[in-house]
């Protein structure tokens, strides 16, 4: 046995043991990529860095032996900023998304790539799940968003973007025309009361999360009718009414309480808002328009001060959203603000942390060159675009046939991929290193299970060390050397001569997503 | 796939087996009969020996010494060595490439009568730049002679030279002549100097001793030619020529037919007057004048490695024993007892040559003491440094020391088994060790019972396949175990767990080689040379822009400034020296502000250089700090194995920003980013290759960063960064049109009498014409 020190404290392991298991057993965390047990391949990414205080050293602790007498540092500011460097050149060749680019265009982070692969595969109720976890309003945002994420779909590099808001509104529609419609389970009651102050598109948007999270609701609006812009300013052939009542009663079923013809004043707010709630949103819209400008909240030249990240306005337990922070923004900003706007309030009403609602790291790569549209092309089941009109309402066939349109672009790891996770967690920056020009993207689909993405790869060499155990003839090897390492499969033979079961195990345990399973 | 190629594959696996650890042998002789790794003769070999496809497809694409695509009939190398690039390799790459049209990415002419390449170091530093075609050597190559070079070579070839002449009858020697054929000598002709000697003494039928040496050292004077009589002093003769040979020899040694008679005072009357009329080119030097470059040159050095140097033959046992060889290797098997041994070892100070520094003794106490009933000792001869030779200078003219060397540490630390683990790119070197051990085996040296005691070993040789990583011993354990040459972690040192996870002590050759001296003469006698914290003697390979270059050996503790000057005789065609570059790719350069610096290992770490290997180059005025870091940047870039993070993409990603620098397209930040991103590759790299490969670029910036600001600010004052100069012909143009003759591009229209003007847009700055210009009116801007 070797008793080391780790972080001040002693442990005992085995002789031959590395460092990285000892910090196991002491429960300290370390960072790994490359390293799988009994395999052979690592230390490669050089993400489980520790020091050996006494020389200021620094050393992949999967690979280095736990020695008598040694202490370990197995984190401080010089590693962090060593792992943050490895996890950023790693970056800098990482030529793939995260997320597909519509993703993050859109201001509510509706997961569409998911959407539409429900869609293409009969799950509508499903992708009406997916919608509604970010969109309370899709079948109004179906009418009038001008959907920023399709300007961003890489089919408009192609041939012409998915037609994303079409199919939003296909699931909205598709779920409205039944009886009984409501898809998704209230939490239990908190017996917390949040006053919603507009009844606008942030504030209907803000209501709905507040109702699923289990809390108590009333809406107040100076109008005599529920929708603020929606009822008083849009059009009645750009925005049918019937659509929009119809998510009105969504809203009334999961237990709104809307209080009409009231326009509150400072008097009011203080005296009969503020003691009778946990929490006040205020969506009142436009700040120029509304009696909010006199409550005293701190403004800037927009519209009321808010925490960017909380969108708490200088109060505890008051949050704003929607054009009250800044006039004339597209309402699907309104109804993403509206999500956030309710999970601060309500995280605030369960005396939880304001966590801040941070969007998890997301690798991105730009425009696809010309050469790497067939790569897309692939993944797509339907490379078919049918003319019709942006207003006409999508057929069940159409909307499949549509949605079979969609290429993909998310990764199929974009949850467990350690590359993300990690880079995540170090507050990595893609572009610190942005000088080598980037490869070209290609993906092999040969293999029936899996997806070869190499310019994913990390050349951990894990997946040929996976192959070389598993006696596999044909397996992955790295070619050539340096930065010039591809991993490829011998010989002009494809992915698809290494044997399944090799093949799932190295897709479980590619730390990134450069192997996957289909 | 048809029976003959089948036949010859099967022939290679039988001769070289049938495992996985054959993988590289295997290829290597797959080459050789090929010229190229056939893809089907590849497949069978996987068919019917235990190495996998994917084995076979990963060694195969990470040595540089296998091509997977046919060659042309004939292969040139372009040497991009240190010495070569400080002269223009680059330029001369260019210039071939030209020559031969054969475009950017292409590597071979379509007639396939040439393939072109940049290889590492060809290790001629001294006679840069230099290139080779097939096995024939070219030395000062210049952009605007490589059209000569080709006709020459195919000339050569279509008139086979005649054969090596038999000697005449050595019964009653008059003399020796020594001749110097190490690869930089025969490099520079000294073969041909030694046929045209065998014919001379043939057709005299003079009764002397021609032998042929290693490599002397004195580089710079090659081809050298050495009279040797009983009882006078011997007499060098440098830079000669083959036609001018009969009139040296005849001069020394009486004739037994014509000159045999005419032994008068007329005679030497002759005689001074033949060698008065010489060409300029060959120089004499009597070997007691003071103050001959030749003198200058040896003068304060001290041969231990290179004992003997100039005079003994390499591969003769005989002479060998006979100047006091294995004498070290008989005193140890009587002492008789491996701690003592290893105590003299450790009294002497010896740190290893490789460029480490790690103490000797240490190394050789930790196997001894490692208890294994298998043990290995490899001798490290994989030197891989663009711009060092000194190994390849030792095996090639002391292979006998070297083995001594190796017996006598394999006796201390209890192996069996000894591997020379020597570079692709030296096949003089693989050929004289494998003489020398045949030699040993058969008298009695290499085998069992040595001198009648228990001590058996087996000696063998590893050929690298091109890899420089393979240098740093666990990569090199690997490509002996037949993987791709990946380091892995140390802990555990090869020490302990080596070739086959059995104890393996691995020395530089330079080390082994000093090893019997020490034995012989006493721990105390090398301690006293050199410095409190370095002892003994460094070997180093001069080279650069120096009048003498050549392999030195000089006490540790000398100054950079009397191997410049003294030894070096200072900076060639006047120029105002600059800086040395020490230690290679992961060294640094020391301005010549520093020269009075002692070189020993400490003081080079303290001024963030190294002592690397031995590769020393000077630099003059002339040369661009800026564009030398990029070149080492990217020799360490193209050869980082990839294994881990920091060194393959941090080395690519500062080559790119150094890139940037050199074609003005750099920022002010980007010095700051660079000096980061070093750092974090010399903390967070795996092995040594990427712990030091920031180094020149580290220096550089400490001593020279106004050249860095310079380039950012738009200017190279050497316009050696060619992107961001251009040339242009000043008002001092006489109209000689010689320019536009030599421009490859036809960038300069041909007009007589009259100021001649550079197309900018065709010209591709190989200098040529700047060269050629008789009155200096082409300028850089």
């Amino acid at each position: 046995m070797i008793t080391l020190k780790i972080d001040n404290k002693l442990v005992q392991i085995e002789k031959g043991e590395s460092v990285l298991k000892a910090a196991e057993k002491l429960g300290i965390k370390i960072p790994t990529m490359c390293y799988l047990e009994k395999h052979e391949n690592h230390p490669s990414c050089m993400l489980c860095l520790v020091k050996d205080s006494n020389t200021g050293k620094l050393f992949p602790s999967c690979a280095m032996p736990a020695q008598e007498n040694m202490n370990i540092i197995s984190y401080d500011e010089e590693i962090e900023i060593a792992r943050q460097e490895a996890l950023e050149l790693l970056l800098s060749e990482h030529v793939g998304d995260c997320e597909a680019p519509c993703r993050p265009s859109c201001p509510a982070f509706m997961n569409i790539p998911k959407m539409n692969r429900l869609i293409a595969n009969y799950q509508f109720d499903e992708a009406f799940k997916v919608v509604k976890e970010d969109i309370a309003l899709p079948l109004i945002l179906g009418y009038i968003c001008p959907a920023p994420c399709e300007k961003a779909c890489r089919r408009t590099q192609i041939d012409k973007a998915v037609s994303i808001c079409q199919l939003k509104k296909f699931v909205a529609l598709n779920n409205y025309s039944f009886e009984n419609n409501y898809l998704i389970n209230k939490k239990n009651k908190t017996g917390k009361k949040i006053a919603i102050i507009g009844s606008g598109p942030a504030g209907l948007a803000a209501a709905y999360y507040l109702l699923i999270e289990g809390h108590e609701c009333d809406v107040y609006d100076k109008n005599p009718k529920i929708g603020g812009a929606l009822e008083y300013e849009i059009l009645e052939n750009t925005l049918p009414r019937k659509a929009l009542h119809e998510e009105i009663k969504i809203i009334k079923y999961y237990g709104a309480n809307f209080i009409l013809d009231y326009e509150i004043d400072k008097n009011r707010f203080e005296n009969e808002i503020k003691p009778k709630y946990d929490a006040i949103i205020l969506a009142t819209g436009d700040l120029n328009n509304s009696k909010v400008k006199e409550f005293g909240f701190e403004n800037t030249k927009n519209g009321i001060k808010i925490d960017k990240n909380t969108l708490s306005v200088n109060e505890n337990g008051i949050f704003a959203c929607g054009n009250i922070i800044r006039s004339r923004r597209m309402s699907i900003n309104s109804v993403a603000q509206g999500k956030i706007a309710a999970f601060s309030a309500s995280n605030f009403v369960l005396e939880k942390k304001i966590q801040k609602s941070k969007r998890t790291f997301n690798s991105k790569f730009g425009k696809l060159f010309e050469s790497e549209f067939i790569y897309y092309q692939n993944e797509s089941t339907n490379n078919f675009r049918e003319n019709r009109l942006k207003t006409e309402d999508l057929t069940t066939n159409q909307a499949i046939s549509e949605a079979k349109r969609c290429m993909h672009c998310d990764c199929r790891k974009s949850e467990s991929c350690k590359l993300r996770i990690y880079s995540n967690d170090y507050s990595a920056n893609q572009n610190r290193f942005s000088y080598v020009e980037r490869k070209q993207i290609s993906k092999d689909f040969s293999h029936e299970m899996i997806i070869f993405e190499a310019e994913k790869c990390i050349k951990c060499n894990l997946c040929i060390e996976i192959c070389r155990k598993t006696g596999n003839k044909y397996g992955f090897t790295a070619t050539q050397r340096g930065f010039q390492i591809e991993i490829k499969v011998p010989f002009s033979k494809q992915i698809s001569s290494i044997i399944d079961a090799t093949a799932q195990k190295c897709a479980k345990y590619c730390p990134t997503g450069a192997i996957s399973i289909k | 796939m048809n029976e003959n190629i089948i036949n010859k594959i099967e022939n290679v696996i039988s001769v070289k087996g049938n495992k996985k650890n054959n993988a590289i042998p295997i290829l290597q002789a797959i080459q050789q009969e090929f010229r190229y790794l056939p893809s089907e003769a590849l497949e069978y070999v996987c068919e019917n020996t235990e190495i996998t496809p994917s084995d076979i497809f990963g060694i195969s694409t990470f040595y540089s010494q296998f091509r997977h695509k046919p060659v042309g009939e004939h292969i040139i190398k372009i040497c991009v060595g240190t010495a070569c690039h400080v002269k223009g390799a680059e330029r001369v790459y260019e210039a071939f490439k030209r020559e031969l049209k054969i475009t950017d990415k292409e590597d071979t002419d379509t007639r396939k009568l040439f393939t072109i390449e940049k290889v590492a170091c060809l290790g001629c530093c001294t006679i840069a730049p230099v290139i080779q075609i097939d096995k024939t050597t070219y030395g000062h190559v210049e952009t605007d002679n490589v059209n000569e070079i080709i006709s020459d070579f195919l000339n050569a070839k279509n008139n086979p030279q005649i054969g090596r002449i038999k000697n005449f009858n050595k019964n009653i020697s008059q003399g020796e002549i020594r001749v110097g054929l190490g690869s930089c000598c025969i490099a520079s002709g000294s073969q041909d100097v030694k046929n045209e000697i065998d014919k001379t003494i043939n057709r005299h039928k003079i009764n002397v001793e021609i032998k042929q040496v290693g490599c002397v050292g004195i580089c710079n004077q090659v081809p050298l030619l050495e009279v040797y009589k009983e009882g006078e002093l011997p007499i060098f003769y440098s830079k000669i020529k083959p036609e001018e040979v009969n009139e040296i020899i005849t001069k020394h040694f009486k004739p037994k037919n014509f000159f045999y008679k005419w032994r008068s005072n007329l005679y030497n009357f002759i005689e001074e007057k033949i060698i008065q009329d010489k060409p300029k080119s060959v120089s004499k030097y009597e070997s007691d004048k003071r103050d001959t470059p030749i003198t200058e040159f040896l003068d304060g050095q001290i041969n231990i490695a290179t004992e003997h140097r100039g005079e003994i033959s390499p591969t003769d046992l005989n002479e060998y024993k006979r100047k006091g060889g294995l004498k070290a290797l008989e005193t140890c098997l009587k002492i008789n007892n491996q701690d003592k041994i290893i105590e003299i070892i450790e009294k002497s100070g010896l740190k290893g040559r490789g460029g480490g520094g790690f103490p000797t003794f240490l190394k050789w106490k930790i196997v001894n003491q490692s208890i294994s009933n298998e043990k290995y000792v490899i001798c490290n001869g994989d030197e891989g440094d663009p711009g060092a030779f000194m190994d390849r200078m030792l095996l090639e003219s002391y292979p006998f020391r070297i083995i001594e060397g190796m017996l006598i540490a394999a006796f201390s630390v209890g192996a069996k088994k000894g591997i020379f683990y020597i570079r692709a790119e030296y096949p003089l070197a693989v050929e004289r060790i494998n003489t020398a051990i045949k030699i040993c085996k058969d008298a009695g040296y290499i085998g069992n019972n040595i001198l009648n005691t228990s001590f058996s070993i087996d000696i063998e040789i590893f050929e690298g396949a091109g890899a420089f990583i393979c240098g740093e011993e666990t990569a090199l354990i690997a490509s002996i175990e037949g993987k791709r040459g990946y380091p892995s972690m140390r802990p555990p040192y090869p020490a302990e767990k080596g070739l086959w996870q059995k104890p393996t002590l691995i020395n530089n050759v330079e080390t082994l080689s000093l090893v019997p001296w020490i034995i012989k003469r006493g721990s105390l006698a090398f301690a006293k040379i050199g410095t409190q914290n370095s002892k003994g003697t460094k070997v180093f390979a001069l080279a650069g822009k120096i009048k003498r270059g050549g392999l030195i050996e000089v006490p540790m503790g000398i100054t950079i400034r009397e191997i410049v000057e003294k030894i070096g005789g200072g900076i060639a065609n006047d120029k105002k020296f600059k800086a040395v570059q020490i230690g290679g790719p992961s060294g640094g350069c020391i301005p010549a502000e520093m020269a009075d610096l002692s070189i020993d290992y400490q003081s080079l770490n303290n001024i963030g250089a190294m002592m690397g290997s031995g590769g020393l180059i000077v630099l003059d005025e002339d040369d661009c700090m800026v564009d030398i870091a990029k070149y080492f940047l990217s020799f360490t870039q193209n050869e980082s194995c990839g294994k881990c993070t920091f060194c393959r993409i941090g080395t690519t990603q500062m080559l790119e920003i150094l890139k940037r620098i050199t074609t003005g397209k750099g920022k002010m930040e980007d010095i700051e980013k660079l000096e980061n991103l070093a750092h974090s590759i010399i903390k967070g790299s795996l092995c040594g290759l990427g712990k030091t490969a920031p180094n020149p670029v580290l220096s550089t910036l400490k001593y020279f960063k106004n050249e860095y600001i310079d380039h950012i600010n738009g200017t190279c004052k050497t316009g050696k960064c060619t992107e961001m100069v251009s040339y242009f012909v000043t008002n001092q143009c006489i109209g000689c049109t010689k320019c536009a003759q030599i421009c490859p591009t036809n960038a300069i229209e041909h007009k007589p009498y009259e100021l001649h003007v550079i197309n900018n847009s065709l010209c591709v700055k190989c200098d040529a014409c700047r060269k050629i210009c008789p009155v200096n009116s082409i300028i850089i801007k």
